[in-house]
């Protein structure tokens, strides 16, 4: 069964905390304990369980090929996360998790079959090979390669390693946060601070020879402020999230994220209800990019241009936007939370322009869809864990820089929405309608930003938006988000300060 | 394996490694999926797997770990981590366990007969619900459709003797299609879960919903923004109240962070409006005999024409509150903590049928699809995206697409002035049509 929307969010906070629990081994513990634990587990009888032999993994892929098919794939993961939660100002939970499995995959034609195991050893492996080949085919067979060590670039570097990182220091960085943000101001009531942590060891080997490993290290950090004056609450949110190494935390301060959050719960006390109807709109620069990752990116997933029932099929080539809209993804943008150095069927990242000057160009693609579209892969075949196959997803998607001065592009906006920052929203990916919801956002009255609203939706179509386009900025800038699509995956979304015409924007004001 | 006595021995080698109260969830779990397009399959996916989580108290420290490795050296492993980390958390009164031996008792939540039913069997009705939906002229393309089932069973054993164990099964047929004419696309689904197999809708029915869903909002036309009557259909009741449920977590009431927090035994809303929590009904796909943490289900009237009777706690929030579990300790798997959440949620009915509420409307929004985040359970806040059918003196005129609509919870929850008596008790959030009188409705 399909769902027919796909979304995305800043944060949604039970999917966060079900990040760090996709089976395994999770332990909960009081940060300073979580080092101990480390080493409590290298005592114990728990072994590098990625270290199965190639031999092994040609068997297996030979096994999941033995009644036919195109292609064979194992997928072997291991994760090591830590997830620390401070609520009022008190240490809530910390759990260091251990997850690790496989998953075995066979192509035959355009059916798919897949199994996974929890156990990485080669009977459980060669019995999830075989519950996988039920969709082979007889009469459709390529034979396999043999696996061999092969090269990728890689795009993440890491300053100050996680796993050397004394619990201490975590610690230290979720307390600076509560300080800053309990301290900025007498209005706000409660925070709440989510740290997380992981490294993703995996393997991936198939029947066309290839055999890769890496680890990639992620961070997420999120504080959420409660601010109360009167009867009027408002709960923001700051997020900042790579692949990368501690060092995240010298180059954006807790404290920072702390103050940024805490500005918008105090700021949004007084907002008034939001007007309803059309009306042009100017998006700060930064995470607003999720509008077009919605309205624009999932559409061009190939998965639905392959079935022939995605908004964009059939129209690469012709002119889908306003000239001054051109929409990259890239994978490959050093260290940052979308960046996967190769995607999880082992493409290379490398930055993929979409559609240019309004032109579309291309379509994001995983193994599957590529080859029923015979186009080429793209390096966007992503999956959440070893219990879901890969399929086509965004890594850091925005819209590129134009050349209209952010404070220019206001000023010659008489009258509209200043939206500064969204929580969220989802597409439909076959009609290309979307939704969003603002968290804040001001009147513009005059060329000037003004009074902060509450409770504004913005809705429309995808082409209808991207066409509207008539003012992009010189300021690119991205935020974090988990975009959900049956399975979820960390992405950035970008743009710089632009103006779309003419948007409908739901408020409870007439 | 006896599972049932895995858990109590668990619970045992807890407080041999040092814990004073301990708590063991183990899950022993099986899926199957099969995904059809255009009359091929496109996906099957299986697999088996079962996990264990350790909860222990040491001097009112809690502890939490778990592990799907069941050798007796991992199991212990993973207890003495979770015994190691409760020592250096910080005590807190509120780290309780509940010792209700009890269960509540509901019939039939077990399907032996699903497993049984050959893999050819479930192809073929997922490929004919997508055949089937394909049928009418107006819808032309596949987004796929699909046969799911699951079978679970939960252990539950505590240091206060509390042992437990429950087994339940569900399965689900859909099918999702795009109706096209010119440039125009509308996609449409439907899909239908219940715990036996044998109670599942005919496919007809199913690819009858999916179809109509995709073709009947062709040629939508816009409205001006104005003023006027929404009318909810069953569908969209989630996304009214599903921000009232969260904001009567008993957790989030604590913390402040509620539009209800200081509405008990008030009225907030319409007397029309009587929401009820059930985990006892039979059959129902979110019953069972007892919670996340082992408290018996109970039915619970929430709210009762209109006015606020109880929040929803769990053991630990419960205690903090100086009240009592309502049985509402919600558990996302073995590997998470208990949390808070609803059982089944039902509206009690009203008296009019869904075309009287239609007749009654001289001008307003027959909402069928709403896009956003419902009410915000932190300030009450309502704003989505709408679409559905505009009404005119009483009857259905045309298709409405991108529109908006918007409100706070009290203008709105008040505004509740007709209660439908179409309800399917089947559904795990069942609400009947219902009718708000005004809200405002953004359109050209």
């Amino acid at each position: 069964m399909k769902s027919d929307k796909y979304f995305v969010r800043d944060i949604p906070r039970r999917k966060f905390l079900e990040m760090s629990v996709k089976g395994g081994l999770l332990v909960a513990a009081t940060p300073a304990l979580l080092s101990q634990l480390v080493s409590c587990s290298q005592s114990g009888p728990v072994t590098d369980p990625l270290t199965i032999d190639k031999a092994t993994l040609d068997r297996v892929i030979a096994k999941a090929l033995e009644k036919g098919g195109n292609f064979a794939e194992v997928y072997l993961e291991n994760r090591h996360s830590r997830n620390i939660v401070m609520e009022e100002s008190s240490f809530k939970s910390g759990l260091y998790g251990i997850s690790q499995g496989a998953g075995v995959r066979v192509i035959s034609g355009n059916k798919t079959g897949y199994a996974y195991t929890d156990e990485i050893t080669e009977e459980s492996l060669m019995r999830a090979a075989e519950v996988a080949s039920y969709v082979a085919t007889a009469g459709i067979s390529t034979p396999p390669v043999n696996v061999s060590e092969s090269s990728r670039n890689s795009f993440i570097t890491v300053g100050r390693p996680l796993d050397e990182i004394a619990d201490s220091a975590r610690i230290e960085v979720i307390e600076r946060a509560d300080q800053a943000a309990m301290g900025y101001d007498p209005r706000i009531k409660m925070a709440m601070i989510d740290y997380y942590d992981e490294v993703r060891s995996r393997v991936i080997a198939n029947s066309e020879g290839i055999y890769l490993r890496d680890e990639l290290p992620l961070l997420f950090f999120i504080v959420q402020t409660m601010g109360e004056e009167g009867g009027a609450r408002h709960l923001s949110r700051e997020r900042l999230s790579r692949h990368s190494g501690f060092e995240m935390f010298d180059e954006v301060t807790p404290e920072e994220v702390a103050r940024n959050a805490a500005r918008e719960a105090v700021d949004m006390l007084g907002a008034e209800d939001a007007p309803a109807g059309m009306m042009d709109i100017v998006m700060q620069n930064g995470w607003g990019g999720v509008l077009v990752h919605e309205a624009v990116g999932h559409p061009l997933e190939a998965d639905n241009i392959a079935k022939g029932v995605g908004a964009f099929t059939g129209k690469v080539g012709q002119k889908v936007a306003s000239d001054l809209f051109t929409m990259v993804d890239d994978g490959s943008i050093p260290n940052a939370r979308g960046t996967i150095n190769y995607d999880d069927e082992g493409t290379q990242a490398r930055r993929n322009v979409l559609i240019e000057n309004g032109v579309l160009k291309g379509y994001m693609t995983d193994i599957l869809s590529a080859r029923q579209l015979g186009m080429e892969r793209t390096g966007n075949g992503r999956r959440e864990s070893f219990r879901y196959m890969p399929i086509p997803r965004m890594t850091n998607t925005f819209i590129e820089n134009g050349d209209s001065n952010p404070a220019d592009i206001l000023s010659s906006t008489g009258k509209g929405l200043y939206v500064q920052s969204l929580s969220g929203g989802s597409v439909n990916p076959v009609t290309g309608v979307f939704n969003f919801t603002c968290r804040e956002a001001y009147l513009i009255e005059n060329g000037k930003k003004t009074r902060p609203v509450k409770g504004a939706t913005l809705i429309g179509s995808c082409l209808d938006v991207i066409s509207n386009v008539d003012a992009v900025g010189n300021d690119l800038a991205f935020g974090p988000g988990i975009c959900g699509k049956g399975q979820s995956a960390e992405v950035d979304a970008g743009q710089p300060t632009l103006r779309i015409r003419g948007i409908n924007v739901g408020g409870s004001r007439g | 394996m006896n599972y049932k006595d895995l858990t109590e021995k668990l619970v045992k080698r807890c407080l041999k490694f040092g814990a004073d109260e301990a708590e063991v969830y183990l899950q022993v779990s099986r899926n199957l999926s099969v995904n059809i397009l255009n009359g091929e399959i496109e996906t099957i996916q299986e697999a088996s797997s079962h996990g264990v989580g350790f909860r222990l108290f040491v001097d009112g420290k809690m502890g939490f770990s778990h592990c799907n490795d069941f050798s007796n050296s991992s199991l212990d492993e993973t207890i003495k981590r979770a015994v190691a980390f409760a020592k250096l958390t910080t005590p807190d009164p509120n780290n309780v366990l509940p010792s209700d031996r009890s269960v509540s008792g509901i019939s039939d939540l077990f399907d032996p007969d699903i497993k049984s039913v050959s893999m050819e069997e479930k192809i073929r009705m997922a490929t004919l619900v997508e055949t089937l939906a394909m049928k009418d002229p107006r819808v032309t393309k596949s987004s796929g459709s699909g046969f799911g089932e699951s079978e679970r069973e939960i252990f539950i054993a505590n240091s206060h003797g509390l042992s437990k164990s429950y087994k339940s099964s569900s399965c689900s047929l859909g099918v999702s299609v795009v109706a096209e004419k010119g440039d125009q696309k509308n996609t449409g689904g439907e899909y239908c879960s219940r715990r036996f197999i044998s109670d599942l809708l005919n496919p007809e029915e199913i690819a009858a919903a999916a179809s109509r869903k995709a073709w009947e909002m062709l040629d939508p036309r816009m409205v001006n923004t104005q003023r006027a009557a929404v009318i909810f259909d069953p569908d969209v009741g989630r996304s009214l109240f599903g921000g009232v449920i969260s904001a009567i977590n008993g957790e989030r009431v604590l913390q402040g962070a509620s539009f209800l927090k200081e509405m008990m035994d008030k009225s907030f809303a319409s007397p029309l409006l009587t929401i009820i929590d059930d985990g006892t009904r039979a059959k129902g796909l979110a019953s069972s005999p007892f919670d996340g943490e082992g408290v018996p289900t109970q039915r619970r009237i929430l709210v009762e024409k209109g006015v606020l009777k109880s929040f929803i706690h769990n053991t630990s929030s419960a205690s903090r509150a100086g009240t009592v579990s309502t049985g509402n300790a919600s558990r996302g798997g073995f590997s998470q903590l208990p949390g808070i959440g609803t059982h089944n949620l039902s509206l009690e009915p009203g008296k009019m049928s869904r075309n009287e509420i239609i007749a009654n409307t001289s001008r307003g929004l027959l909402l069928k699809g709403v896009t956003g985040y419902g009410i915000n359970p932190v300030n009450g806040n309502f704003s989505g995206g709408a679409s559905g059918f505009w009404i005119e003196r009483g009857e259905i005129a045309y298709p409405v697409k991108g529109l908006t609509i918007a409100g706070s919870a009290e203008s709105i929850l008040n505004g509740i002035d007709m209660m439908g008596n179409d309800i399917d008790q089947n559904l795990s959030f069942a609400a009947p049509t219902l009718r708000v009188a005004e809200m405002q409705i953004g359109g050209r």
